[in-house]
């Protein structure tokens, strides 16, 4: 009885709540010109500028970095997506179930979708993309590197595909979620690299139709459209006719050309032009932290001064970063306490470890032997001066960040440490760090889910690639840590899964391995007409599929 | 005129004079073509950075082993440097420039694509710096004093003012402010006029330096006073005698100011989002990718050969001395 009183009241209450928005519908039908701008409308060509280097291929699987992933994700869709939650949600796979071993998944998929050149998608063609990622010819590297422990896809049926594993990879989803791993037309991959790169074919909502190298991409929609991912706002074809994406490097450029009209949305907007377009009226600011690790200082532990960990600890103790991220950022970057993204719900932080106390730093380095100054002021042992060696990236630190590192700079002077910032382009950057000649290093790394970690601070990440890069720049080396991430990489269970991330990220935020800064900064400025745009949450790139231009 | 008469053989001294200097210029162009490749080859592969990765998507990639072997296979990065010198070398002297390590296309096919739109932009640049330069060097020298000064001053400001400067700023002015022109270049006439602008106005500095000098210079020359004497106007030993006098060092500086041209291309196609060499350049040096290095860098040079042997060419033509000290020897 008591429920079916509820349910009555529940029900009234509902009749009322669908009168009152009904009402409400029709006096903004009548009245207010709000509502009516606020229906999505169709058509109109969105101008994209872009910050970032033009991409070399624009087939994500060849190579895979972010200005790849930003015009894939317009064209390409991928098996899964991952919601604003962190949840692994449907796109191209319906559902899916990994064995009891972990070491086999099947996926069941949509079987109405279609590539824009016709053929169908289906097993096979999952099958054949695996393929060509782990292919040496395609020359990838993101989604080679996270499709590590796939061994083989097979095709069960139209419908069904198993992907046999080597160990248990916890990680699966989150990888098969990047853009990097996007599903392409089988048809498509068989024309061959250079044709591929040129204008990929997938099932996305939009089709590449013209790259004209150093000037721009003409990306015009899919009318056939019909496998938006779980959480799209709508269904069916996009409502931009069309995207020009220009590319456009220099800052005050692109956005003088915003302020113009002449583009409508623009990427890696730097902090004082975001503070100059939230003074608009006409101007909206997405701001979109890219998941994966935070922008981080990392402490090479693998060699002296920073072998010694109450050095480590003296440095973070010296330097002021709070003002300076304050006055640089203009408000647009928050300071962040933690390994990972703030858009990573397994991120753990702790602020109390990092507060600034230049007397305890100077006890800790008087104490650690470092006890007499040269003339110039700095700290020396053995006739060694407390030198620490900064490589930058111009390419990856954008100027307020590598004026950031100056003021780092100067306040790690107050106790006695001589920082050598060297300002590098990246190719050279590379150089040094496979050198391993720096004792200080900011390094972005983007990938979908907490297993950045054991890229970036399990002990195999010490061992360099091939071309010399290796991904654990602070060279943590700690056995427990080492089995906290592997086990965090193969167990099932979610909730034990984020244990063992916290676990390791107290280890290494206590081990004074790095210094945390602020998310990845992944800024974006739109004009107020575009509408109804968001970022994917995923890694963070802007999606136009839901986009649609007001007052046009 | 009978073969052999005294006119015939100055006729025929001065083609082979003409041949000969042809001939020398020639061989200074091959020579200059091929030291320029082997510094650009060598000087490339001395800064840090592994040319494959170029291939990969750009540096710090962390492909395989098997990945990377096979690009090097595919490249011919897997043999002797010097091998791989001679290889290129090879393919240079058949008209190979070779296919670009990132975009995967023949660099001929690129450079063709691109050579156009940067040509253009030097191109009117130098006839609006040269404009520029003689108006403000007629002027500056018409014996008024303020006029001195002020040219004076006008041409030291605007020699030094650095491109990527002027370029903000005039988009400050005639974009964000005025709302005039495009910031970006986006295929219409009017996106041209700002980096043009952009690249004229320090050269106009330049070059109405060089004139005002030798403008000055000339005036007080006995011809001037001589012309003077046989009562020309003023006007008329300024056009017709002294300019052409003013000009010569200017004529010998444009094979220079196309060179710097280019180079200040590479910034004002950066700012300015206009595709062409300087902003292929730019990228395939961060890349590493040397056969698109290596193509621009030659082409460059060739264009400045060419522009040197007309600059050659038109001070020939506009000085006589030139020619008459070649008879004498």
């Amino acid at each position: 009885m008591h429920s079916s009183t509820q349910h009555r009241a529940r029900r009234a209450l509902a009749s009322v709540a669908s009168a009152t928005v009904l009402a409400l519908l029709l006096a903004g039908c009548q009245a207010s010109p709000d509502a009516a701008s606020s229906a999505p409308v169709e058509g109109g060509t969105l101008t994209y500028a872009s910050g970032d280097a033009e991409p070399s291929c624009l087939d994500p699987h060849v190579g895979g970095n972010y200005p790849q992933a930003l015009l894939a994700g317009q064209f390409l869709d991928s098996l899964v997506s991952r919601d604003a939650d962190g949840e692994i949600i449907p796109w191209l796979a319906t559902e899916w179930s990994a064995s009891e071993d972990r070491l086999s998944w099947e996926f069941t998929l949509r079987d109405d979708v279609t590539f824009t050149d016709g053929t169908p998608f289906n097993a096979e063609a999952v099958k054949v993309n695996v393929e060509h990622l782990k292919d040496p010819a395609t020359e990838s590297s993101t989604g080679y590197l996270a499709l590590g422990k796939v061994e083989s896809v097979e095709a069960v049926s139209d419908t069904v595909a198993r992907f046999t594993l080597s160990a248990p990879d916890s990680a699966l989803l989150e990888s098969l979620s990047m853009p990097w791993l996007a599903i392409e037309s089988p048809a498509g991959i068989a024309r061959g690299m250079e044709e591929n790169c040129q204008a990929p074919i997938g099932t996305g909502p939009f089709i590449v139709d013209e790259w004209v190298k150093q000037d721009h991409v003409s990306l015009v929609r899919n009318d056939d459209y019909n496998s938006p991912p779980a959480d799209a706002k709508h269904d069916g074809k996009a409502y931009l006719e069309a995207i020009e994406w220009r590319f456009i490097p220099d800052s005050a450029s692109r956005y003088a050309a915003l302020q113009a009209g002449q583009v409508d949305v623009l990427d890696n907007a730097q902090p004082d032009t975001i503070a100059s377009a939230e003074k608009t009226t006409t101007l909206a600011h997405l701001d979109a932290p890219r998941p994966g690790a935070s922008n981080r200082i990392e402490l090479n532990a693998g060699a002296a001064p920073f072998n010694d960990p109450a050095v480590r600890e003296a440095f973070i103790r010296a330097v002021d970063v709070n003002d300076g991220i304050e006055s640089l950022f203009f408000g647009s970057a928050e300071r962040s306490y933690s390994p990972l993204s703030s858009v990573e719900s397994a991120g753990y932080s702790d602020e109390s470890l990092f507060g600034t106390d230049l007397d305890e730093a100077n006890t800790l380095l008087d104490e650690a032997g470092w006890s007499e100054k040269d003339a110039d002021g700095y700290r020396v042992k053995d006739g060694e001066r407390l030198t620490l060696d900064f490589p930058v990236s111009t390419n990856q630190s954008i100027p307020a960040e590598q004026s950031l590192f100056e003021q780092i700079q100067a306040t790690a002077k107050q106790a006695g440490f001589d920082v050598q910032l060297s300002l590098l382009d990246l190719s050279s950057w590379y150089g040094v760090l496979a050198e391993n000649e720096y004792d200080l290093v900011s390094a972005p790394y983007t990938k979908v889910g907490p297993d950045v970690l054991r890229i970036l601070y399990h002990s195999d990440g010490i061992v360099p690639a091939p071309s010399g890069y290796f991904a654990n720049l602070s060279q943590v080396s700690d056995p427990q840590l080492d089995d906290l991430l592997t086990r965090a990489s193969e167990i099932s269970d979610n909730d034990e899964r984020s244990d063992l991330y916290e676990q390791a990220q107290k280890i290494i935020l206590e081990g004074f391995h790095i210094l945390p800064l602020y998310d990845q900064q992944n800024h974006f400025l739109l004009s107020t007409e575009v509408k109804g745009t968001r970022s994917m949450p995923t890694v963070s790139t802007p999606t136009f599929y839901d986009t649609w231009l007001a007052g046009k | 005129m009978t073969p052999g008469s005294p006119a015939s053989k100055v006729e025929r001294s001065r083609s082979r004079r003409v041949s000969r200097w042809l001939l020398v210029q020639l061989g200074g162009a091959v020579f200059v073509l091929w030291a320029v490749a082997t510094l650009t080859f060598f000087a490339i592969r001395l800064i840090p950075g592994d040319p494959a990765e170029a291939v990969l998507g750009g540096p710090g990639s962390q492909a395989s082993q098997e990945t990377l072997d096979q690009v090097r296979r595919e490249y011919g990065l897997d043999l002797p440097l010097v091998t791989q010198y001679l290889q290129a070398l090879g393919r240079l002297l058949a008209g190979d420039l070779g296919s670009s390590y990132a975009l995967k296309v023949p660099v001929a096919d690129l450079l063709g694509a691109q050579i156009g739109g940067t040509l253009l932009l030097a191109l009117f640049a130098l006839a609006l710096a040269w404009l520029c330069a003689l108006a403000l060097s007629l002027w500056s020298t018409g014996g008024s004093r303020t006029a001195a000064s002020v040219g004076q001053g006008i041409e030291l400001t605007s020699a030094a003012l650095p491109h990527f400067w002027l370029a903000t700023v005039l988009i400050a002015i005639f974009s964000t402010t005025l709302g005039w022109l495009p910031p970006v270049s986006t295929g219409g006439a009017a996106g041209i006029i700002l980096p043009v602008l952009t690249l004229a106005i320090p050269l106009a500095g330049f070059l109405a330096q060089v004139m005002r000098e030798t403008l000055l210079d000339t005036l007080d020359a006995p011809f001037i006073v001589s012309a003077r004497a046989r009562g020309e106007s003023e006007r008329g030993i300024r056009l017709r005698h002294a300019l052409r006098h003013a000009s010569l060092p200017a004529i010998s500086l444009s094979g220079w100011a196309l060179g710097y041209l280019i180079s200040g291309a590479v910034v004002v196609e950066t700012i300015f989002a206009r595709p062409g060499l300087g902003r292929t350049l730019l990228q395939a040096v961060t890349l590493r990718d040397v056969p698109v290095v290596t193509g621009v860098v030659l082409l460059v040079a060739f264009v400045y050969i060419v522009m040197t042997i007309l600059t050659d060419a038109a001070s020939r033509l506009a000085d006589p001395r030139l020619r008459s000290a070649e008879t004498r020897r």
